[in-house]
């Protein structure tokens, strides 16, 4: 154990107190609004003001139609949030006409805890084969990345096809009797799109952690070599230690990426079949723009930021303090 | 002298640990490989088969065809499409690195009040999620009379905290004494910014731009919502329209497919590293 003396002055550092001129009239006054004034303006008006001009939507009732809105107060909140899912002996999570809200979140559920794991365990396993000096080591690591070029509204249609009744799927699996009509049933939809994620992000996850592999300094194998251990201690007293801002970073980010999934639901099947693929986003989408209700709609986006808010801050966190740096 | 690699236990190149272990390696990439790939070369074989719902081409197609094409080139403005994409994603880039630079050089190199609680309130903007400020700057864009219009389409994108935090980042790592020297010139705070620092910034600019244009190019949300009659789409917004248009059709649906995914595949095999890059700095995809 060591007892760390601090030294005062480097405690006082931080506290030293300048003269309020001196604060104030900084060198580049007028030079950093200047440099600014271009950011300052768009940054306001489309996501300073817009935010709280949200905030205020969502205590209103607002009609797109006339653009006149009503003071509710809690009431697009409560409309929400009522019935809770635990009413009626959780009956509301699997019946979406009592209240869509909750099932939309529990698709969002479903599909974070279905995605996150499946595109991280997925991006790590190849990173962790194309981090060996194999043949062909760019032919494969371009071909998983050429997925993550693609918009998710395009994969999905492409996987529409490829899953629709008559599709590529149901030719291979029909002469085993597994053919199944993918898209149309309720209850293989939303697994059709998490697969669907999965295929776009594995490539993602991959350069990252093939990035962490690289910062992993080489001696460190060695020394474990020279140890006799085999490929699975390696890889769990090595690898995975060094590793851990790496994959803290990558869960995080597929968290918050996968609760604001919008483009693979819409285009896969329109949020259908009877609701099976309406997740959170879609839910607001289809409140504010096909129903018009734009108060109700930013009531529940300001829930979805609170859920978000979570793992957005600690991830801003993990970027301000410099931890991650690629 | 260093030992060879092959002295260490466990590193011989023969032997039934070595075989086994380079079977599972290989199979890892040729299984995970085939499943990236096909979804793609159904998509070409789709759109180059005469009748695709006729019979399914799973390997070859035997009588390759390019009819669906000019059908679809018949029957949708597929040319109007890719110009608006181009004009979308080509705007947004050209106004995102003007405005990141400056910001980012004033955030890392200039020394002004407020300049830290400015910056995180800036970069904190990332945490918002897209569909909180999506409705209300669809409200305000309506009033202005925006909505299916170019403006409306790029001007939601001009504010990038992403691409402020890239750049100052990189402007933190030039020395300083290069902007001294400058200053001893005679070159004023905006000379010193264009003539000593941003020609040192290319690359980090390079990397921005093709990241940027790429992730306009895919947006699909906004599109979407702005643009409110077929002139107008976006590729991916179009592709959507194409597939609810011509249901079950999906030869043409796949020959839109092969065009729309056709330029991004392009560009990224001929600037993989820049995309890499952008991706790996980005830490998020949407």
């Amino acid at each position: 154990m060591s007892l760390k003396i601090e030294d005062p002055v480097e405690r006082l550092e931080g506290g030293v107190i300048t003269p309020l001129r001196e604060r104030v009239n900084r060198p580049d006054n007028v030079a950093g609004l200047l440099f600014l004034l271009p950011n300052l303006i768009v940054f306001s008006t489309f996501l300073f003001g817009p935010v709280l001009f949200a905030l205020w939507l969502s205590f209103n009732s607002w009609d797109s139609l006339t653009g006149e809105a009503e003071w509710v107060g809690l009431t697009n909140y409560v409309d929400v949030l009522t019935p809770l899912p635990w009413a009626e002996s959780w009956a509301v999570l699997n019946t979406p006409t009592v209240n869509l809200w909750w099932f939309a979140v529990k698709n969002t559920l479903t599909y974070v805890i279905g995605v996150v794991p499946l595109g991280i365990l997925g991006g790590l396993a190849v990173a962790l084969v194309l981090d060996k000096r194999i043949r062909f080591r760019k032919f494969y690591r371009a071909a998983f990345f050429m997925p993550v070029m693609l918009s998710g509204a395009v994969s999905a249609i492409i996987w529409r096809w490829i899953l629709s009744v008559e599709g590529v799927l149901n030719t291979i699996l029909e002469p085993v009797g597994l053919a199944h009509n993918w898209a149309g049933d309720p209850g293989t939809a939303l697994f059709s799109i998490m697969l669907i994620a999965a295929w776009g992000s594995i490539g993602f996850n991959m350069i990252i952690f093939l990035a962490g592999l690289q910062n992993i300094p080489r001696e460190l194998y060695e020394a474990a070599r020279i140890d006799g251990t085999n490929m699975w201690q390696r890889f769990r007293h090595v690898t995975w230690p060094n590793l851990q801002n790496t994959y803290f970073f990558v869960i995080v980010l597929s968290i918050i990426g996968s609760f604001q999934v919008f483009g693979i639901a819409i285009a896969f099947a329109d949020g259908g079949p009877y609701y099976a693929t309406t997740v959170i986003v879609v839910r607001i989408y289809q409140e504010a723009f096909q129903n018009g209700n734009m108060g109700f709609a930013s009531a529940m986006a300001f829930l979805l930021f609170a859920v978000v808010f979570v793992f957005s801050f600690y991830q801003y966190r993990l970027r301000g303090q410099g931890e991650v740096t690629y | 002298m260093a030992k060879s690699n092959y002295e260490y236990p466990g590193y011989e190149r023969s032997g039934l640990a070595y075989w086994s272990k380079t079977i599972v390696l290989y199979s890892v990439v040729t299984i995970a490989a085939l499943w990236t790939l096909a979804p793609f070369w159904w998509t070409i074989t789709t759109a180059v088969s005469k009748d695709p719902n006729a019979g399914l081409v799973l390997f070859f197609p035997e009588d390759a065809t390019l009819q669906q094409f000019f059908r679809l080139y018949e029957r949708v403005p597929i040319e109007r499409w890719f110009f608006n994409s181009f004009v979308f994603a080509g705007t947004v880039t050209l106004f995102n690195l003007v405005f990141d630079s400056l910001a980012g050089y004033a955030f890392a190199r200039l020394d002004f009040l407020g300049r830290e609680k400015l910056f995180l309130l800036f970069i904190g903007t990332m945490m918002i999620p897209g569909m909180v400020t999506l409705i209300p700057v669809f409200i305000l864009l309506s009033e202005l009379g925006w909505i299916n219009t170019y403006w409306g389409l790029v001007a939601p994108f001009i504010a990038n905290p992403f691409g402020i935090f890239l750049l100052r980042q990189h402007f933190l790592g030039l020395p300083e004494a290069l902007g001294e020297a400058g200053r001893l010139d005679g070159c004023n705070k905006f000379q010193v910014f264009y003539h000593i620092y941003l020609p040192l910034t290319k690359p980090a600019l390079a990397t921005l731009g093709i990241f940027t244009f790429m992730f306009t190019w895919n947006n699909f949300e906004w599109p979407l919502i702005i643009a409110t009659s077929e002139e107008m789409f976006t590729l991916p917004v179009a592709l959507f329209f194409v597939r609810g248009q011509f249901t079950n059709n999906w030869g043409l649906v796949m020959a839109a497919a092969v065009l729309i995914v056709l330029p991004p595949i392009v560009a990224f095999l001929s600037a993989q590293k820049h995309f890499i890059k952008g991706m790996t700095l980005s830490g998020f995809k949407g």
